[in-house]
């Protein structure tokens, strides 16, 4: 399973016949994707969909049943400890230290992937200074809103200046207005050429993405740009297009639990 | 009645659901038993000896028979000099030397007394008391009969007669097994109910369920009535592994024990609700009941070790602590077959009614 | 080597920021040397002795008074007869009774053989046999006394009577205190629940509040995650090692008879025991309370196997077999032989070499475990 170099020098994520099965459940069947390089992509899908199951591939931290997928054109299979050097992950439970002051969180992510200590202390004060928290340096992670927790998590996950960001419902549970600021976050990160790869519930969060993909049951049924997606469906916006693809059901057979 | 039921209906689906949570409630005390029963003997059984015979004379070999003829004293290997004594302790070799000095075969034929040296191995203080006991007596029986060679009668001018009482055997599973009822109902009843109560503080359902027209009390007795039946269901069955495993006897009442023990069980389960009104969390129920509950009632209530031996303070506290009064009544009924406590009984019925009434006007006093 | 060090600093800035952990790493194990050094204790004192004494002759007087000077029976009255004795026993008022009977002092001055009676409440199977065998010993003297007079009035007789006299020292610990052979093995204790909980708390916690899993997808691999969660755990324990070792020797005065080297080594060896199995446990355990009592669990099994009570040797075969291959029983054996007996390494090779076995198992079993968790 070669794949072809000048091709996939320009693409970030590739996926081919990617298959996980827990048990006999099917959590992503037969998943084909690619991602180009700078796009923001958004990885869309009811809960149970199999969104969470695929990034956690990407990451390597699930290995597939079948099939393969490459990022930043390294084979998942074999390469995932040299993936996880490139790319940056933050998951919908913000995974920081409570008990750490924030710049204790930032330096402790920045050591784990083996930044000197000067270039630390230069990211960190370029991150915080970008993500403005600079003034909460010494704050204890857990004395802080959620909103700029968020911000925390990203700055760490991004300590190491990785090209390619896995963002798995970054945005879950705050105001709209700390949303519209962490969107605004990502679109910097883009600029910077990074790419980012967003899973998200928010349907106006869609519409920000370059591209995306709608996945229902471990299969994706829409992919491209959002605007083209909603004309070929002939609805006026994602949240309707949404409804469409995956149904009602889909949302609610989850939320009963 | 009907809601307190749906409550305690309610509480048994969780412990049955949680293989975790049964497994600490009927497999741990089930361990406990056959562990705490066979591995807690204070009897000594095996005291190994060694010999250093510097007399090797056909007496000096006559003396080291009859001591071994102890069914108790294991012989080993015979040390050849003085230097072998330490470095034999050190590694632990044997507990005991019995060192026969050169000349003592003569010394027994024609002088009053001849001296044996014991040296024993200090370390474990109360073994080496018995470990001296049993050399000693082992001792004494040939002094008596090289007295009665010479007298051709018993000379020894007085005789024990002794009898044990209540474990004529002095089998440690009969003292321990009884008790390990005690320790296994507070730790079921106290640390497992605040641990519960703590849970649903902790998710908010304790304020859900309170919202709803069931009383508060409804609540508290739906929730506590299934861990009574895991309790009473686990002093059974430690009582059947002792009755039928460790041969404990019950020279007592069955019937009267079951009062003590539902008294004890109601006890404990206040002590549980006390630290759950204490503690926000599972984790520091858990801590509290551990520290509050389960270690004194494991180590300053009398179950393995005397509390008239500690200090002032240490006996002080062992008053307080239900389990004391328990321990001699479960052991009084089953061991003594004594069948009147007076004393214990009022001193239990005062706790469980100061422990009862504290712990629900603090339970009321914070759900207000 | 960084990535470790990065994390090892991590975990000690979480460690000193929480106050119930360092709580619990100074104060709590400093209330249960106390507690425990004074209540685990196995000694024999204040047994309740009542006695009945039909003769009131100064002879029965005298073994009475015996009983008394000995240190260690406590009075609890004189009664008046047999069934009163009996009653005392019963509501547990005496431990042991003693009955002289009418004609005590008589028997002896015609050279009789008179009768004493001992009743004991044998409940406490391991005090009853001690304070039995005291009380016996002291009849015994008593009786050796009685015929050194007789002997005096009789010097005809001296020629025939011969007797073996048992001269007896002990090593180590000559008061024959409990207390010089429990604290060293309660400090073995401590820095089992220090270096075994914490460290199985730390893991499930990460695991908990979903860090674990931020940290795998990361370049860092199970390796320096494992060795960067029980570097600062390595500390701590030694750091409680010293402290209890200190207040064991400078406040109870345990002598310290060994070398602190042979200590330390050992210690390491048992490390990987406790840090091992606090690893263990953090691999079946979703949340800290899991985590807390599954170690709980096995470290009660590993102490009452160890000897820390009463000695292996008393338990049925089969179960004294199975504690060769608990690793705290070789602990406590070489930390008490340390401390007391002062051994050195050749005389604990068998303790060493089944340490080291067991450690690098159950430490090996762990990282293996821990490695497939992450898969």
């Amino acid at each position: 399973m070669t794949l072809n170099h000048s091709h996939s020098s320009n693409l970030a994520v590739v996926a081919k016949d990617l298959t996980r099965c827990f048990g006999n459940f099917t959590a992503v069947d037969n998943l084909q994707l690619e991602v180009s390089r700078g796009e923001i992509f958004g990885f869309l899908g009811a809960n149970g969909a199999g969104k969470t199951t695929a990034i956690r591939m990407f990451c390597g931290l699930l290995k597939p049943t079948s099939g393969e997928a490459w990022v930043d054109g390294l084979p998942i299979s074999r390469d995932s400890e040299k993936i996880k050097r490139r790319i940056g992950y933050m998951s919908q439970r913000f995974s920081l230290y409570d008990d750490l002051l924030i710049e204790e969180n930032a330096n402790f992510f920045g050591g784990v992937y083996g930044l000197s200590k000067k270039e630390i202390e230069l990211r960190i004060a370029e991150q915080f200074e970008r993500l403005g928290l600079t003034k909460q340096k010494r704050t204890l992670t857990s004395e802080l809103p959620l909103g700029f927790k968020q911000r925390l998590a990203l700055a760490c996950a991004m300590m190491h200046r990785p090209r390619l960001l896995f963002l798995d419902e970054p945005t879950g549970g705050v105001d709209p207005i700390a949303r519209r600021e962490f969107w605004d976050l990502i679109y910097e990160t883009a600029e910077d050429g990074a790419t980012v790869f967003v899973t998200t519930h928010y349907m106006d969060e869609a519409e920000y993405c370059s591209r995306v993909s709608i996945m229902k049951d471990g299969k994706i049924v829409a992919l491209g740009v959002p605007a083209e997606l909603k004309r070929k469906h002939g609805t006026q916006t994602m949240e309707d297009l949404f409804l469409k693809l995956v149904g009602v059901s889909g949302e609610s057979g989850e939320s009963v639990e | 009645m009907r809601r307190i039921l749906a409550v305690a209906r309610k509480e048994t689906r969780h412990i049955l659901r949680d293989p975790r949570s049964l497994a600490v409630a009927i497999a741990m005390p089930l361990i406990m038993v056959v562990l705490y029963g066979y591995a807690i003997d204070m009897e000594l059984k095996r005291l190994t000896v060694a010999f250093l015979d510097l007399d090797r004379t056909p007496a000096s070999s006559e003396l080291q028979m009859e001591i071994t003829s102890s069914n108790f004293i294991t012989p080993v290997q015979a040390i050849p000099n003085r230097s072998e004594i330490e470095s034999g302790f050190r590694r632990g070799m044997f507990r005991a030397v019995v060192v026969i000095p050169e000349g003592y075969s003569e010394k027994l034929a024609t002088s009053l007394e001849s001296p044996v040296q014991i040296l024993i191995d200090g370390a474990d203080g109360s073994t080496a008391a018995v470990v001296d006991n049993y050399l000693n007596a082992a001792i004494a029986r040939i002094n008596r009969k090289l007295a009665s060679e010479a007298f051709g009668v018993e000379t020894l001018p007085i005789e024990a007669r002794t009898r044990i009482l209540f474990n004529p055997q002095l089998i440690s599973a009969h003292f321990v097994v009884p008790g390990l009822v005690a320790l296994v109902l507070v730790m079921i009843c106290a640390l497992l109910t605040s641990i519960a109560i703590a849970r649903e503080r902790e998710t908010g359902t304790l304020e859900q369920m309170l919202t709803s027209p069931v009383a508060p009390a409804q609540v508290i007795v739906g929730k506590v009535l299934p861990y009574i039946v895991i309790g009473a269901i686990d002093a059974a069955l430690i009582l059947a592994v002792g009755r039928f495993v460790f041969d404990v006897p019950m020279n007592g009442s069955w019937f009267v024990l079951a009062g003590y023990t539902i008294l004890y069980i109601i006890i404990s389960l206040g002590l549980g609700l006390l630290i759950s009104t204490f503690a926000k969390t599972q984790q520091v129920a858990m801590i509290a009941a551990l520290m509050g509950t389960l270690l004194p009632t494991l180590i300053l209530s009398g179950f393995l070790f005397a509390t008239s031996s500690m200090p002032f303070m240490l006996r002080q506290i062992s008053k307080l602590i239900p389990a004391t009064y328990y321990l001699r009544i479960i052991r009084g009924l089953m061991l003594k077959g004594q069948l009147w406590f007076p004393f214990e009984t009022v001193a239990l019925v005062t706790l469980g009614t100061v422990i009862l009434s504290v712990a629900i006007f603090r339970f009321k006093e914070r759900l207000d | 080597m960084k990535t470790i060090i990065t994390i090892v600093r991590k975990e000690f800035q979480q460690i000193l920021r929480d106050k119930g952990m360092l709580r619990m790493i100074v104060a709590v194990p400093i209330i249960q040397l106390f507690i425990f050094a004074y209540a685990v204790t196995t000694d024999l004192k204040n047994v309740k002795l009542a006695y009945v004494d039909h003769d009131r002759t100064s002879e029965s007087r005298q073994l009475v008074d015996a009983f008394f000077t000995s240190g260690y029976f406590t009075s609890v009255g004189m009664a008046e007869n047999q069934t009163k004795l009996m009653s005392w026993l019963m509501e547990g008022k005496a431990d042991i009774t003693l009955n002289i009977p009418i004609g005590y002092a008589e028997g002896i001055v015609r050279g009789n053989v008179s009768d004493v009676g001992l009743i004991v409440d044998g409940q406490n199977s391991s005090l009853s046999g001690r304070g039995r065998g005291y009380a016996e010993a002291i009849i015994r003297t008593e009786a050796a006394k009685l015929m050194e007079n007789k002997r005096l009035e009789h010097p005809e007789l001296e020629t025939k009577m011969h007797r073996i006299v048992p001269v007896t020292r002990y090593y180590y610990n000559p008061e024959l205190e409990s207390k010089k052979y429990m604290v060293p093995a309660i400090v073995v204790l401590l820095i089992s629940i220090i270096s075994g909980m914490l460290t199985g708390m730390a893991v499930v916690k990460e695991k908990e509040v979903g860090t674990l899993e931020q940290l795998m997808v990361t370049p860092i691999t199970p390796m320096q995650f494992i060795a960067g969660k029980t570097i600062p755990f390595i500390f701590i324990a030694f750091f409680e090692l010293a402290f209890a070792s200190l207040i064991a020797i400078f406040f109870f005065k345990i002598p310290f008879e060994g070398s602190v080297l042979l200590m330390i080594a050992a210690a390491i060896l048992y490390l990987q025991v406790t840090l091992g199995a606090g690893l263990l446990a953090s691999t079946v355990s979703q949340i800290q309370q899991q985590a807390m009592f599954t170690v709980w669990f096995f470290l009660l099994f590993g102490i009452l196997m160890s000897g820390f009570f009463y000695p292996v040797e008393n338990m049925p075969k089969w179960i004294y077999m199975l504690t060769y291959l608990n690793p705290v029983r070789h602990f406590m054996e070489i930390m008490r032989g340390i401390f007391l007996k002062g051994v050195t390494f050749s005389d604990i090779i068998p303790q060493f070499a089944l340490l080291f076995g067991l450690g690098t198992l159950i430490f090996g079993t762990a990282v293996i475990k821990f490695r497939k968790m992450n898969d």
